[in-house]
C-alpha cells in the first residue's frame, strides 16, 4: 500500500501544481489585476517591478508587456453582464474615455488575431473615431456594416477589445486613484 | 479511508510548491518568448522595421496594429550602444525590455522633448567606466542603464490615421542601434 500512497501524493502534486500555472497563466496577469466594469488591466506588469505571475504570463505567451511609463492596456473579453463579447450581435461601446494624450481601440479574437474584413478596420484610434457631441465615444461592433463607428466582428464568437491609452496621467497609471470610468459595453441585439 | 488524508493533504502541498516553482520558472523555460520570437524576425545590434502585420502579430503577439514597430535585439558584451529614432507629429516612443522580457525604461516623444530621442544604453560596467569629466555632458545625454546585458529595444510611432502611416513608417524605418565605442 505505502508506495501507492506515494505516487497518489506524487499525481495529486502534479495535477494540482500544473493545473494551477497553467489556470494562473493563462487568464490574464495575475493579481495584479485593476478592474473598471468589464475592463481589466494590469499596470504592475508594465514596470521592471512586475510579480512573477505578470513575468510568467508574459514568457508564456511571447509578450512584451505594454511599459507604464508608455502607456495602460485594458482589455475586454466579456460585456458589463459578464456575457462573452460575441461578433455576431452588435455590441456597443459608449461612454467617456479616460483622459490620455491618444488611445487606440482594437479588435481581436482570443488568441490576439485581427478580424479579417473587407473594410480592413481592426479598430480606431482617438483621432479616427467620430466623437458625439458631449465628448463621449460611441461604437458599434457587428457583422454588419453600419453607417458611423463601425468595427466589423467577421461574425466570430469570442472576442477581445484592448484600449490602449497613451501618455496617461500619472495618478492612473501608478494605481493612487482608483479604477477610472471606463465607456461600458452592452450587447445589444442577438440574432 | 482515513488513510488517504495524509496522500492527499502532502499531494496538495506539493502541488501547491510545483505551482511556485513552476511560475518563478516559466521566464526562464518559455521556448517561444518574445525574445526568441523576435530573433526570427529581427537582429542583434540593429534595427528592424516590422510592418507586416501578420508577421507582427507572430513575432510580438498582442502589439498594437495602430503603430509603425520597429525591433531592435542588443548585446552590450562588447559595447554600449547608441538608440535613436526622429520623432513624428504624434506618439513617439522607445521602450526597453531585458532578456526575460521585464520592462525597465520607457520614453516617448513628450518626455524627451526633443524632434530626435537619442540614448545611450549601456550596462552598469560600462556606465561607472563613463569618464568623469563627460559628467557636463552627461546632463543632456540620456544615459540608460540595462540590468542585463541582453534585451529588447521597440521603436513605436503611431500612426493617428491610415493617411499617416507611410510618412510615420519613413520616419520609423530610419531609426538607429548602433554600437559605440565606450571611449568617444
Amino acid at each position: 500500500m505505502r508506495p501507492l500512497f506515494f505516487i497518489l501524493t506524487l499525481v495529486i502534486g502534479a495535477v494540482v501544481g500544473l493545473g494551477l500555472t497553467w489556470f494562473a497563466t493563462a487568464n490574464g496577469n495575475g493579481p495584479g489585476v485593476v478592474r473598471a466594469g468589464a475592463w481589466k488591466a494590469w499596470p504592475k506588469a508594465g514596470t521592471e517591478t512586475a510579480d512573477p505571475y505578470a513575468r510568467a504570463a508574459a514568457a508564456r505567451a511571447g509578450e512584451l508587456p505594454l511599459e507604464l511609463a508608455d502607456g495602460l492596456a485594458f482589455v475586454a473579453v466579456t460585456d458589463d453582464r459578464g456575457a462573452p463579447l460575441d461578433g455576431r450581435c452588435d455590441i456597443r461601446l459608449s461612454g467617456t474615455v479616460p483622459q490620455a494624450r491618444f488611445w487606440t481601440l482594437t479588435l481581436t479574437d482570443r488568441d490576439g488575431n485581427l478580424i479579417d474584413n473587407a473594410a480592413d478596420r481592426h479598430g480606431f484610434t482617438s483621432t479616427e473615431v467620430v466623437w458625439k457631441r458631449d465628448g463621449t465615444a460611441d461604437v458599434v461592433l457587428g457583422p454588419r456594416a453600419r453607417a458611423g463607428n463601425w468595427l466589423p466582428t467577421g461574425a466570430r464568437d469570442r472576442l477581445t477589445l484592448t484600449l490602449r491609452l497613451y501618455d496617461a496621467p500619472v495618478g492612473l497609471a501608478s494605481r493612487t486613484s482608483d479604477a477610472p470610468d471606463m465607456p461600458a459595453l452592452v450587447t445589444e441585439r442577438c440574432p | 479511508m482515513k488513510r488517504l488524508v495524509i496522500p492527499i493533504l502532502a499531494g496538495l502541498v506539493l502541488g501547491v510548491l510545483v505551482h511556485l516553482v513552476g511560475v518563478l520558472l516559466m521566464p526562464y523555460l518559455a521556448e517561444r518568448d518574445a525574445y526568441a520570437r523576435l530573433s526570427e524576425v529581427g537582429q542583434v545590434n540593429a534595427v528592424t522595421l516590422v510592418e507586416n502585420r501578420r508577421l507582427l502579430a507572430e513575432a510580438l503577439p498582442a502589439s498594437d496594429p495602430a503603430f509603425v514597430t520597429a525591433v531592435c535585439l542588443y548585446d552590450l558584451t562588447v559595447a554600449p550602444l547608441k538608440v535613436r529614432t526622429p520623432t513624428t507629429e504624434d506618439y513617439t516612443s522607445i521602450s526597453f525590455y531585458t532578456r526575460r522580457g521585464l520592462p525597465f525604461y520607457a520614453i516617448n516623444d513628450r518626455s524627451a522633448g526633443r524632434t530626435i530621442i537619442e540614448l545611450d544604453l549601456m550596462n552598469a560596467r560600462q556606465k561607472a567606466a563613463m569618464p568623469e569629466d563627460e559628467e557636463v555632458t552627461v546632463a543632456d545625454r540620456l544615459v540608460v542603464e540595462s540590468p542585463t546585458q541582453k534585451g529588447i529595444v521597440v521603436i513605436r510611432g503611431l500612426a493617428r490615421e491610415r493617411g499617416a502611416r507611410e510618412e510615420v513608417q519613413a520616419a520609423i524605418a530610419s531609426a538607429t542601434c548602433t554600437p559605440t565605442p565606450a571611449s568617444e
